[in-house]
């Protein structure tokens, strides 16, 4: 408690001036075609969009584009092509090992390529540990830039979220763009 | 009156194929950075904005960390105060051994780096894992980061090969990039999934939710908490937010500034602590509320350490991360360490050309090379100006106030063009190190104007 | 309006001929210039070192000296910057407001903001590569800065495009510093070479046969590098092209 003190005091006698905090007014980018420029920014990223076609099943196009996919984890009920439900397991540490994930997003953000999640699964693991994560969105729900994204959380409550933009990457060795550092190697949005 | 930075320069330079290297793939993240910025419009209006938000929340750290505070506790987060260093170490120490913890995996943090916390549980014989490609590499050499965002762009690719040859058993002679990095991943995924503690840095911390934001592009942030009961979150309390709102600014300009992407792969949020496990924020000083009170230095306090700076500067690509003094190098590093010790540090103060591409790149308008000059008038106070150049300058002086004797000078000064050529260029001229000097002309502008020869 | 010239002490001892361009060419639209005899330095050097305090004495001369003109113009945009951005801090500090700030002009600054000449008799048959310099640029915006995403402008192309014959290339890395930096040169004579050789290479990579900007000093040390190594280019201050001919 007192270093908590000490800290604030030292903080309140060195401040000088305070300055207001600024109005965040700015015209920030937006676009006529907020689907391309999604799949634009998320192929740069690593990883691909594919919009759901009318009379198209999900579950078609995730084996279509996973066909070699064995344990398949997804708690949502119209994917039926899971081979289990990840929130039935005890301990995160048994999704070791897992294929592919199949989970929801809220939204995606045009300008990056981001979807923005919040945990909807018992293991927030679900959404780093398998080799390719599948993120469904509904393609009404692209805002165009990080501002409008922001907005939308404003009421969303969540222990944890994440915008997650493409496979997990790194350039730690000499600036060589490699996928799958840790988590994903491959990430698939279906625009529905 | 050659200096540490300027010793350690010249060894890195005598490496010139390193150094042409060094420079061009640092540039390249430049490059990249400058297409980025030129996507966006608005580019110049967010990196105002940023700024103004962080002169905000900067004289504004007394209110916004209690506010910080009292929504991270009612989200159920265990929140600790650190005055310096070492009560940051104690801390941590503390939540490893009430959690009879003896493997801390972690994410990248300049943080734990500025508080030389791994040492210091190492040597308590705690198992410290740095769970970023980069840091794993350094970790493995023994070395500490060349740069603050790509912590190992100073070593080779057959060095990580050879090195990974010797810990991970891969194959002799194998040094591609794909093959290495996934010989990380599968014997990081062990660690991850045993480690007892996870911890983070901050790249934000929102004072009206009390979360802290946390960005990356391997996921490894992501997967060390996702195992562990436990995760330690810890952040320089200028790391702090005022809203959701502002991180819209923050997050636009982080990456693209400092590796060239629109975003990192991973932004992830922590609220709260995991069903039935625990939530440590801390918050540490460590010497930034003595920077509020230096008026001329206090936009130090702006940085979200993008990196930016490091890659713009024409010296750092020349010379690499570890010529300079100070654990973070670049522009920011100069600054920051004058802060933290002006005569321990001063040695950086020469790494600057100031030609000011830092102060034009920094998305948060810290005026850097400005406040290098200002450092450079307050080394002689400190009695740690170079006397040689001191001597220079004061000659320079005592001539120039003295126009006649310039004058003068000047009408001798062609002889200087006549001196013999191992005179001219002796291991003591500087100059002479790759460069002829300049020839003075015959006569003088103001001789020939006092002559009527201009017309 | 009356101008007086600004000769910074590197250009009176080593490049006068840059100095009697500027006359020739101010003279020649018309424009009543005068020298102020026995000019020195501007304090930049020993400020850039770390002794701000010891260039006090010719911030003071040079107030007195430029005080009866209207405008204080020079050839040499890191000098002019000096007078601008740092004379007003150093002499507030002896209760003196500086007026020469706001009064100084680059020479190419002047003739493009304040004269908007539109022609000249010039005529310099050859590809020059523009040496944008740090201090011309990023503090007398003499060109979009590289880091800033502002609309592309140079005033130095602006004026060059007037000159007849002429071929106008810039450097791929447009505006990179060259490692001059005043002592930076001495005190990291390693770090500032390295720089030198490679802006030089830059500019020789464009197939330019002359590196031409409004800084004497950025130009003095390229030729150092160029005259150590013997490189395939020369140097020449954009004042001697735009007045060629006079």
């Amino acid at each position: 408690m007192s270093t908590k003190n000490d800290i604030l005091s030292a903080i309140r006698s060195h401040t000088g001036k305070r300055y207001n905090m600024p109005e965040l007014t700015l015209d920030a980018i937006t676009y006529d075609d907020k689907i391309a420029q999604f799949s634009e920014a998320l192929e740069a990223a690593g990883g691909k969009a594919v919009v759901l076609q009318a009379g198209e099943d999900v579950n078609d196009v995730i084996r279509r584009h996973f066909p070699d996919a064995t344990r398949i984890a997804s708690n949502l009920s119209g994917i039926t092509c899971a081979t289990f439900n990840p929130d039935e397991l005890a301990d995160s540490r048994e999704l070791d090992n897992t294929d592919l994930s199949i989970v929801e997003g809220h939204f995606g953000v045009a300008e990056n390529g981001a979807v923005w999640i919040t945990r909807q699964v018992r293991h927030k693991a679900l959404y780093f540990i398998s080799d390719s994560l599948v993120l469904l969105v509904d393609k009404e729900a692209l805002v165009n830039n990080m501002h409008e994204a922001y907005k939308q959380t404003e009421n969303m409550v969540y222990d944890f979220g994440a915008f997650i933009s493409g496979p997990s990457k790194t350039a730690d060795i000499e600036q060589a763009l490699v996928f799958g550092a840790h988590g994903p190697v491959g990430v698939l949005v279906i625009l529905k | 009156m050659s200096t540490k930075h300027s010793k350690a320069a010249a060894r890195f330079i005598a490496n010139r194929k390193q150094e042409a290297w060094h420079d061009e793939t640092l540039w390249m993240v430049r490059a990249k950075r400058d297409k980025m910025s030129h996507s966006l419009p608005e580019w110049e209006r967010l990196r105002e904005l940023a700024c103004d938000i962080k002169l905000y929340t900067n004289s504004h750290l007394d209110t916004l960390l209690e506010e910080f505070e009292k929504n991270a506790l009612a989200n159920g987060a265990i929140v600790h105060w650190a005055k310096d260093a070492a009560e940051h170490n104690a801390i941590v120490l503390n939540i490893l051994q009430q959690h009879k913890a003896h493997t801390l995996i972690k994410s990248k943090s300049m943080l734990t780096e500025e508080c030389g916390m791994n040492e210091f549980l190492q040597e308590k014989g705690y198992d410290i894992i740095e769970s970023d490609l980069g840091e794993r590499i350094l970790q493995w050499m023994d070395l500490h980061p060349s740069h603050i965002v790509m912590p190992a762009i100073h070593i080779k690719r057959q060095e990580v090969g050879e090195m990974m040859e010797r810990v991970l058993g891969t194959e002799k002679g194998n040094a591609d990039p794909t093959y290495l990095t996934h010989a990380v991943r599968k014997d990081m995924r062990e660690k991850f999934l045993t480690a007892d503690v996870a911890m983070t840095g901050a790249n934000f911390a929102v004072a009206s939710t009390g979360e802290i934001v946390v960005c990356t592009n391997e996921g490894n942030a992501d997967m060390g908490t996702s195992f562990p009961p436990v995760h330690i979150a810890t952040f320089g309390m200028e790391k702090i937010v005022p809203n959701r709102e502002s991180l819209g600014v923050f997050t636009r300009l982080l990456a693209r500034s400092g590796t060239g992407q629109p975003i990192t792969s991973y932004t992830s949020h922590y609220c709260n602590p995991k069903e039935g496990g625990e939530f440590h924020i801390i918050i540490v000083d460590n010497g930034r509320s003595d920077i509020l009170a230096r008026p001329d230095h206090i936009r130090t306090l702006n940085c979200i350490r993008c990196g930016e700076c490091m890659n713009t500067c024409p010296v750092y690509r020349r010379t690499g991360g570890y010529s300079y003094t100070y654990f973070i190098p670049g522009p920011i590093g100069i600054n920051l360490g004058m802060l933290k010790d002006p005569v321990k540090y001063s040695d950086n103060v020469s790494a600057c050309s100031l030609c000011l591409s830092c102060s034009n790149v920094c998305p948060v308008k810290v005026d850097l090379g400005e406040q290098i000059y200002r450092w450079r008038q307050d080394l002689d106070k400190i009695g740690r100006a170079s006397s040689e150049k001191k001597l220079m300058s004061g000659g320079m002086k005592f001539l120039m106030e003295r126009p006649k004797l310039f004058n003068t000078a000047l009408k001798f000064a062609p002889l200087v063009n006549k001196m013999p050529r191992f005179m001219v260029y002796n291991g003591l001229n500087a100059w002479g190190k790759g460069r002829e000097l300049p020839v003075f002309a015959k006569e003088s502008f103001n001789e020939m104007w006092k002559n009527n020869k201009i017309k | 309006m009356k101008i007086g010239l600004f000769i910074p002490c590197y250009i009176n001892a080593v490049y006068p001929e840059v100095g009697v361009a500027s006359y020739k060419l101010l003279k020649s639209i018309g424009l009543d210039v005068d020298y102020p005899l026995d000019q020195t330095c501007c304090g930049q050097p020993m400020a850039n070192a770390g002794f701000e305090q010891e260039a006090q004495k010719l911030a003071f001369r040079m107030e007195e000296q430029f005080q009866q003109y209207d405008y204080v113009v020079g050839p040499s945009a890191s000098c002019v910057a000096f007078v601008k951005e740092n004379h007003p801090g150093i002499l507030e500090k002896a209760g003196h407001v500086c007026m020469n700030s706001k009064k100084i002009y680059d020479i190419c600054e002047f003739l493009h903001d304040i004269v908007k000449v539109k022609e000249l008799k010039a005529e310099f048959p050859h590809k020059v590569s523009i040496h944008n310099s740090c201090h011309g640029v990023r503090e007398l915006h003499l060109s979009s800065p590289s880091e800033m995403n502002i609309p592309y402008y140079s005033k130095l192309r602006d004026l060059l495009s007037l000159v007849k014959g002429i071929e106008i290339f810039e450097p791929k890395r447009i505006d990179e510093c060259c490692g001059f930096g005043g002592m930076f040169a001495v005190e990291e004579p390693e770090v500032s070479v390295c720089m030198g050789q490679d802006k030089v290479k830059d500019h020789i990579s464009t197939g330019a046969e002359y590196i031409t900007g409004a800084d004497s000093s950025c130009l003095m040390h390229m030729e150092g590098v160029i005259k150590r190594d013997n490189l395939p280019i020369k140097t020449i201050h954009i004042v001697e092209i735009l007045a060629s001919g006079l």
